[in-house]
């Protein structure tokens, strides 16, 4: 695993969700990207019950991601992770009476897998109980673990088809104090979707109650 | 770089419950070798792995009923291996001509953040134990020969003290549920290592004072 950048695309004025995903593409391909197969990032989330009143309840978050298909992360938000095998969801089930399953909250990011030489982009369609609330863009620069060394690379790259939607340097790299080394899990990756999806579960969705 | 698949379907919960089946006795300390003999020409021919583990049992108290519990072991002798964390569900009760005690399993490879991890969840560790021992395999049955020690200062793994002056015997496989002839294979092992060790079903529940 490379250094990963994941961030929101804002639809593109005038546009659906699925027409600015397209217009990605187009770039991506005008670029000389590959397309290669599809990829899908997805998080349950658990409620801990019996909490003392007074605390606000614990939230265990469980992540999936395709390009590791047989690991899952559990993660509490600021808190401790933990990367298991794909038998942690059994687990969950059997706990299902100290972790209520919040379905409702399920969200998905599925899309297309690009490679344009040493890159991995993903473009993703963030869906919450089927609904579209969003679109993604993970980009992994796969030769580097330092993202200190090749952030300005990453940037200019991802200025190339995305305009002027570039993020600045993700929080969990910044926050890193030694400086800037990416362990080679995917915490950092999924860390940076986890805060994408809560960023778009909070937005409204234009015309609906706010939840 | 190929892409891996992808599932249309999330695969989570639902999926095959894999049950333990499990026979247990016991080996006096000087009987230790005779039974290692016999358990290297009965079983799989390779090398009989030796191993150190220290196992914590975590549990997590709900509102009501008993509590959840969770082993968690780590090997001492490979250190940089994964925590392997076990749920262990009630023995099923059921035909009692059943020759092994059968309990629905979940194991789980995870990571050295483990014990952090299952704190913030809410289970407390109950007690811990180190295990060493050798372990024997034939076909899908899995054969472990282990003495047990106590822990006198918590966390501490060098400074143990012997539980007592044997060893414990474990037959186990762990299969889907409803293989029953699973039990009738593992009882006729078992035969095969009488008088040296009698192994037999043993309830766990029946063991709490």
């Amino acid at each position: 695993m490379g250094v990963t950048c994941v961030c929101q695309v804002p639809v593109a004025e005038g546009k659906s969700v699925q027409q600015t995903v397209d217009i990605l593409h187009k770039k991506l391909e005008q670029l000389g990207a590959v397309k290669q197969g599809s990829f899908c990032v997805d998080c349950e989330t658990y409620h801990a019950t019996g909490n003392v009143s007074g605390q606000p309840t614990k939230l265990l978050y469980v992540m999936h991601n395709s390009e590791t298909p047989l690991s899952c992360l559990a993660l509490f938000e600021g808190g401790p992770c933990l990367i298991a095998d794909a038998n942690f969801d059994v687990l969950m089930v059997k706990l299902k009476s100290h972790f209520q399953n919040a379905k409702g909250h399920k969200v998905e990011c599925r899309g297309s897998r690009y490679r344009y030489c040493d890159f991995l982009i993903k473009v993703g369609t963030v869906t919450m109980s089927s609904s579209a609330r969003g679109i993604s863009v993970e980009v992994e620069y796969c030769p580097c673990v330092v993202p200190g060394d090749c952030w300005n690379l990453v940037k200019e790259f991802m200025q190339s088809f995305l305009g002027s939607s570039v993020p600045e340097l993700p929080s969990v790299f910044a926050a890193k104090p030694e400086g800037l080394f990416a362990p080679a899990d995917s915490v950092d990756t999924m860390t940076q979707y986890l805060e994408l999806f809560n960023k778009l579960r909070k937005q409204q969705i234009p015309g609906s109650n706010v939840r | 770089m190929e892409a891996p698949p992808v599932t249309v379907m999330p695969v989570t919960g639902g999926t095959i419950n894999m049950m333990e089946y499990l026979l247990q006795g016991s080996v006096l300390d000087q009987s230790l070798e005779s039974l290692l003999h016999r358990l290297r020409g009965l079983c799989d021919n390779m090398e009989p792995e030796s191993f150190i583990d220290h196992e914590l049992v975590y549990l997590l108290k709900g509102q009501q009923g008993n509590p959840f519990i969770l082993r968690a072991r780590r090997s001492l002798s490979h250190p940089t291996s994964p925590w392997h964390l076990r749920y262990l569900g009630q023995p099923e009760v059921g035909d009692k001509s059943r020759h092994a005690l059968v309990r629905n399993c979940v194991d789980v490879a995870a990571s050295h953040s483990l014990p952090e991890f299952l704190n913030e969840m809410g289970f407390r560790m109950d007690h811990e134990f180190v295990a060493n021992g050798h372990i024997f395999r034939k076909g899908a049955m899995k054969i472990v020969v282990s003495k047990l020690s106590r822990i006198l200062v918590p966390g501490n793994t060098d400074n143990t003290e012997r539980l007592s002056l044997s060893y414990l015997v474990e037959l186990s496989v762990l299969a889907p549920a409803g293989q029953d002839t699973v039990s009738e294979d593992m009882r006729s092992f078992a035969e095969q290592l009488k008088p040296l060790v009698h192994l037999e079903k043993i309830d766990p529940s029946k063991q709490r004072h």
